[in-house]
């Protein structure tokens, strides 16, 4: 669905941010993009929506490649929330920034209505309707963002940093959307230094470290690789630390409820 | 285009180059920017400007600066093509629109070539240098330290909407002055809510308690800049002559 084929990126400044990059997306599944601060994460995921063309290399989205097609012609099927809200508010309602993207990209007036009244709805923003976006709080102003993003219904979600400045509620109102859209066969990609909010995601992870990718795979395996997470200045999530302190040999849960369940169930209590 | 006005963009702001020029005490700087400009707004004869080119470049050469000064020499092209045509239609001749579009040129060069070779640190020493109230210094040298950041900042909100299906390039003239609303609202937003927020952190840092605040360092001329002081001027009195 997503390939990267020997991808290199220069930046403008001379600077190289991604090296070599050889990577498979496959539809349906929730990725999560880690690594420590200027690695190369937010570049790559903007390789995606064709923000950024490749140096050298190709990257092909639904078996095309993105230096042949416009950012809005991805964009239709590649939705991006970045990580600063405030970057992409800018309409004088919350009707109108969700109304945005779906005017350039969805011709259809019953279908913009049902979008619309979907994406309102399932963010909880209905009785924003007519207010400024910069009158929302943060939380309220990131889930306008990605509501603005899903209302044309695009195949891929990119979600920067979904998590900073989210109180531990809105994280997990979070989680459970990601969840339900996953369900419902939307392709996730993360980029988050959260390693906690996503571990109960149990998502396909790369890691990537000095514009390269060190190791994809599933978080379970990854975290388990000292060395790495030494390399890569990344902490292990807590849950999978005390399995592996327990010494415990089964996969570890998504959750705390369901890991003191299994510790009662393995010592017999 | 971002790419574009990216690269535009460096031919305004300052990097830290290993350079003679650089080195030189910042009140140097100004005296020989001032000289370029001058010289730039006196002379009227096509021969003199090109003269004045060749010395600007020159001084970009020794700075290591010259793709930069090209960027700001090619973005100043684009509005003196605009005098140009003005003064033809005026009905002005074609040398001497010609000379008033290049003279224009000549003085954003020397502007810029300022601001080129002088770090916001010490554009502040020169201003205190000049007496210049505390706030108005302060002032003026965060706007030229935010023009990177807000440059960063209309790339960031350019990928946003884009991302959304915004095409700047799309339509006819109107139409993409319009496309650039949803780029300006966010950016003045996020400037006036990061202005805030800088008020606050420098109150919170005691920021005005004093009227004349200290520094770490004091202006020094050495060497190198006695000896450009009199070269420089010696280059621009000759010049003045010749113009006269």
């Amino acid at each position: 669905m997503i390939e990267f084929k020997n991808v290199n990126y220069i930046h403008v400044n001379g600077i190289q941010a991604l090296k070599e990059i050889n990577l498979s997306i496959k539809p349906k599944t929730i990725n999560a993009l880690v690594g420590s601060n200027g690695t190369g994460k937010t570049t790559l995921a903007r390789h995606i929506n064709g923000l950024l063309k490749p140096t050298s290399g190709n990257v092909l989205v639904f078996g095309k490649n993105t230096k042949k097609i416009s950012v809005a012609s991805l964009s239709k099927r590649i939705g991006m929330v970045f990580q600063n809200s405030n970057h992409q508010l800018f309409a004088d309602t919350v009707k109108n920034e969700i109304l945005f993207g779906l005017n350039n990209f969805e011709t259809d007036s019953q279908i913009k209505k049902n979008r619309f009244e979907w994406a309102l709805n399932f963010f909880d923003l209905k009785k924003y309707e007519n207010t400024s976006p910069l009158k929302l709080s943060g939380g309220e102003k990131k889930r306008l963002c990605i509501a603005s993003v899903l209302a044309w219904n695009p195949e891929v979600l990119i979600l920067d940093e979904p998590t900073v400045g989210q109180d531990q509620v809105q994280k997990e109102k979070m989680l459970k959307f990601i969840s339900n859209l996953n369900k419902q066969g939307k392709t996730i990609i993360i980029i988050s230094h959260d390693l906690e909010f996503l571990w109960p995601l149990k998502p396909n992870t790369i890691v990537m470290a000095k514009g390269r990718i060190k190791k994809t795979g599933k978080m379970t395996d990854i975290f388990s690789d000292d060395e790495l997470l030494n390399q890569t200045c990344l902490m292990r999530p807590q849950l999978l630390d005390l399995w592996m302190k327990l010494n415990i040999k089964e996969e570890p849960p998504g959750d705390i409820t369901k890991a003191t369940d299994a510790i009662r169930r393995i010592n017999g209590s | 285009m971002v790419v574009k006005m990216y690269w535009i963009s460096k031919g305004f702001i300052f990097t830290k180059v290993d350079s003679f020029v650089h080195k030189l005490d910042p009140r140097v700087k100004l005296l020989i920017s001032i000289q370029f400009f001058t010289l730039a707004l006196l002379v009227s004869d096509l021969i003199d400007l090109a003269i004045i080119f060749i010395g600007i470049i020159l001084l970009a050469s020794i700075s290591k600066i010259l793709s930069r000064l090209i960027r700001t020499m090619l973005f100043a092209l684009l509005f003196s093509g605009i005098i140009l045509g003005i003064n033809i239609i005026a009905g002005y001749s074609f040398i001497y629109s010609l000379q008033i579009a290049l003279r224009f040129v000549a003085i954003v060069c020397s502007t810029s070539i300022f601001f080129l070779i002088t770090s916001p640190d010490e554009l502040e020493y020169v201003l205190r240098w000049f007496r210049i109230p505390n706030d108005l210094v302060f002032a003026f040298v965060t706007a030229v330290r935010f023009v990177p950041i807000i440059l960063l900042d209309a790339l960031q909100i350019i990928d946003a909407q884009k991302s959304r299906g915004l095409e700047l390039e799309r339509g006819n003239p109107i139409t993409r002055i319009k496309n650039f609303v949803p780029i300006l609202v966010p950016l003045i937003v996020n400037e006036v809510i990061r202005s805030g927020e800088l008020a606050e952190a420098m109150e919170s840092r005691c920021y005005g308690v004093v009227k004349k605040p200290t520094v770490l360092y004091e202006l020094q001329l050495n060497i190198n800049d006695k000896l450009a002081i009199p070269f420089c001027t010696s280059i621009f009195i000759l010049g003045l002559l010749f113009s006269i």
